[in-house]
């Protein structure tokens, strides 16, 4: 392993949820102890397991691993981090301003972003020079910072006439306001995070495409503010080994060489591990060192488990039910690399497949599956927006107008503001918004949303409307807000795409309580890619399967009102074809178990 | 010299850019709260979201927000009494409460618009 290769003191590992940057963390913990090093590991997974990894409850402290020497490990709940920072703001007058003014104040601090800096004001104290943190020679994270947060933090606007000062003015930073360290702080911990001699970056990905495109943005946005000791570890790969005579796993394995050789420019030139699939939990230590081993003879003596047989419904069984309205708005949701396009086209093919006119849009940067859709049915309009250039325009726009009179330091935090991940959800939304009202007449299919918190931002006045409506009771006014379209189900159908993964479910769960805070019901939940649907024969893929089935029971039983599972295809799912294998897949004769 | 606080709606981020529209007054008065304090005046602002203990330990704020809630901010005091909500005042007015003389105005109806479009 390179990145095992004389590793500096800190190390991070960061990744978009369910590549395994936990297991990962863990097991070069485990392996840096058994080397005699002093390790902590610090965990912001909000499945943290490695509680139960370790078979010790751990927390937010220091606690040493009694089955490890030399290891210790500390969680930081990145929800509980921020909900103490609300409670810090609002905490004082909650009960002493009115119930309205205290909800929107905690609304205002209720993004990913307070989230996040909530977790690096946790994070800070083990980046700096401590008698906490004297003794470990590694600190490991299974996390980092976001470029955009780093940014902010090393920003003078951020900062200036506010924490300094103790007085508040309109031109600082909303989720800065109730950090409690010093500045100093603050600027050390950015600093050790810049320093190549003391942090090095693990970028954490499977062989996906869109996974690598993704990584490959975050290695860029790293580099360019100082982190340039970057690793990579293609985690999960599927090995020759366990291909057996199984057509699924042979193909799963060539698209992923394909992946790997159409792997973006800026990563060929990192060092990078490989890490194989392995047929066991990742529980327990040996099981840890076994990680990161390359060839695992382990994996050849596995007996095959039996097959997994799942019934559960399809994407068109629930397009059924959509199809009956008539017309509306269909939106998927979901984090990225859940295959939201994929799923968002093939509502739009089962839905034109019966006649009905629906307009799919899309973000999709890769193109191509929207291209090869167009023209395709007779019912089927297609259009894509580019979230890049969407953005782009949109910030020219504010910059230009909003920005002109402020000084150098104003237009460095506008600028910075405006690269937030709300500005591009807010961009792409409004794009969006011109073909939203097609709805009325037809279906009209998008493969993304705001998320909830957004949404009630955006929805000031609408809020507004409402309590007018109701002070002026049922009679007269007749107005719709965007808000109330979507949290309409007659009008609105939320589908939230997920994987059969731990962490992917997490996710899943969170954006539906952040939708149900804007008064949004998800309609429905998606399970892309699932390798139990597919029913596979190779032993390492029935095993996938295996563990599969709890997280699609957790789905149907706990989370969803109603759901589907989507099958993972031998093929890209592009064309009309393979759309609609997607969601038929029972039509498809099964091959013999 | 008076003291001029202004009680700001809760705001995201610095310039409001989270909001579907950008306020340009809010822009505009920034700036012009800027140019006020070089001339000597006294103004504190205040962010709902980010100092919400300020508008509970005042009672006139407190008052407020009970009576018009979030949606009546901005409200601004001068020495401590209401002076103007609903908008941000204009550098006009910010001039005429901090009793900064501006050159090349007439300033000819002493106390300016609290009605529709003037200044």
């Amino acid at each position: 392993m390179r990145v095992l290769d004389q590793p500096p003191r800190f190390l991070f590992f960061t990744g978009k949820g369910g590549v395994g940057k936990t297991s990962i963390a863990c097991a070069t913990a485990v392996q840096l102890a058994a080397d005699g090093k002093q390790v902590l590991l610090v965990s912001t997974d909000p499945a943290s397991n490695v509680g139960q990894v370790f078979g010790i409850a751990i927390g937010n402290h220091i606690t040493a691993i009694p089955a490890v020497p030399k290891l210790s490990a500390l969680e930081i709940d990145p929800q509980g981090a921020a909900q103490a920072y609300r409670d810090r703001i609002v905490g004082p007058v909650r009960g002493v301003l009115p119930e309205a003014v205290v909800k929107g104040i905690e609304e205002q601090l209720s993004g990913a972003c307070t989230t996040e800096i909530a977790a690096f004001d946790e994070f800070t104290a083990l980046l700096i020079e401590s008698p906490l943190t004297a003794d470990f020679d590694h600190i490991i994270f299974d996390t980092a910072p976001t470029g955009h947060t780093i940014r902010l933090l090393q920003l003078p606007g951020a900062w200036s006439g506010f924490l300094e000062a103790g007085k508040g003015d309109a031109s600082c930073l909303g989720p800065l306001a109730g950090l409690e360290k010093q500045r100093v702080q603050y600027k050390a911990a950015v600093d050790a995070l810049a320093n190549p001699l003391r942090t090095r970056l693990v970028l954490v990905a499977r062989a996906q495409s869109a996974t690598l495109r993704e990584v490959a943005r975050t290695h860029e946005e790293l580099a360019a503010i100082g982190l340039s000791q970057q690793y990579l570890i293609i985690n999960g790969q599927l090995p020759q080994s366990a291909i057996e005579q199984d057509e699924l796993a042979a193909a799963i394995a060539q698209r992923e060489q394909l992946a790997l050789a159409a792997m973006p420019a800026v990563l060929q030139s990192l060092p990078i591990d490989y890490v194989a699939l392995k047929p066991f939990n990742l529980v327990g230590q040996d099981a840890l060192r076994l990680l990161l081993v390359d060839d695992n003879p382990a994996t050849e003596q596995v007996t095959l488990p039996p097959a997994v047989l799942l019934s559960a419904p399809s994407l068109s069984a629930l397009v059924d039910d959509i199809a009956a309205d008539g017309h509306g708005l269909v939106m998927l949701m979901g984090k990225g690399g859940v295959g939201k396009t994929t799923l968002a086209a093939a509502v739009a093919v089962e839905l034109a497949h019966r006649g009905l006119p629906v307009h799919l849009t899309t973000s999709d940067p890769a193109a191509h599956l929207t291209e090869t859709l167009e023209g395709s049915l007779p019912d089927l309009a297609v259009s894509r927006i580019d979230p890049h250039d969407e953005t782009e325009r949109y910030r020219q726009e504010v910059m230009a107008s909003k920005g002109a009179r402020l000084d150098a330091a104003g237009r460095a935090l506008l600028e910075e503001d405006l690269r937030s991940p709300c500005t591009e959800e807010i961009a792409v939304f409004q794009a969006f918004s011109r073909t939203i009202r097609e709805a009325g007449k037809k279906f009209v299919v998008m493969d993304t949303a705001p998320t909830g918190h957004t949404l009630l931002l955006l929805d000031a006045t609408g809020a507004y409307h409402r309590e007018v409506s109701r002070q002026m009771g049922s009679k007269g006014l007749h107005f719709t807000t965007p808000m109330m379209q979507l949290q309409d189900p007659k009008q609105t159908k939320v589908l939230i795409a997920t994987l059969a993964e731990t962490t992917p479910v997490l996710e899943a769960v969170n954006l539906q309580q952040d939708l149900r805070r804007a008064g949004i019901e998800p309609w429905a939940w998606v399970i892309n890619n699932s390798v139990a649907a597919s029913r596979p024969g190779a032993a390492l893929l029935r095993q996938r399967a295996q563990n599969e089935l709890k997280e699609i029971d957790a789905v149907a039983t706990h989370h969803a009102t109603r759901h589907a599972v989507v099958p993972l295809l031998k093929q890209e799912p592009i064309g009309v074809e393979r759309l609609l294998q997607l969601a038929n897949p029972a039509d498809k004769a099964r091959r013999p178990l | 010299m008076k003291t001029i606080q202004i009680f700001d709606p809760a705001l995201c981020c610095s310039t409001g850019v989270c909001g579907v529209d950008i306020d340009q007054a809010l822009v505009n008065f920034s700036a012009d709260v800027d140019w006020a304090r070089q001339n000597g005046a006294q103004i504190e602002r205040f962010n709902l979201a980010q100092q919400p203990l300020a508008f509970a330990d005042n009672a006139v704020v407190k008052g407020f927000l009970e009576r018009s809630g979030q949606e009546g901010l901005p409200l601004v005091l001068v020495d401590g009494e209401v002076a103007m909500a609903g908008r941000y005042p204009t550098r006009k007015e910010l001039a005429h409460w901090a009793g900064i003389i501006e050159i090349a105005t007439s300033q000819s109806t002493g106390s300016c618009c609290s009605g529709s479009s003037c200044c």
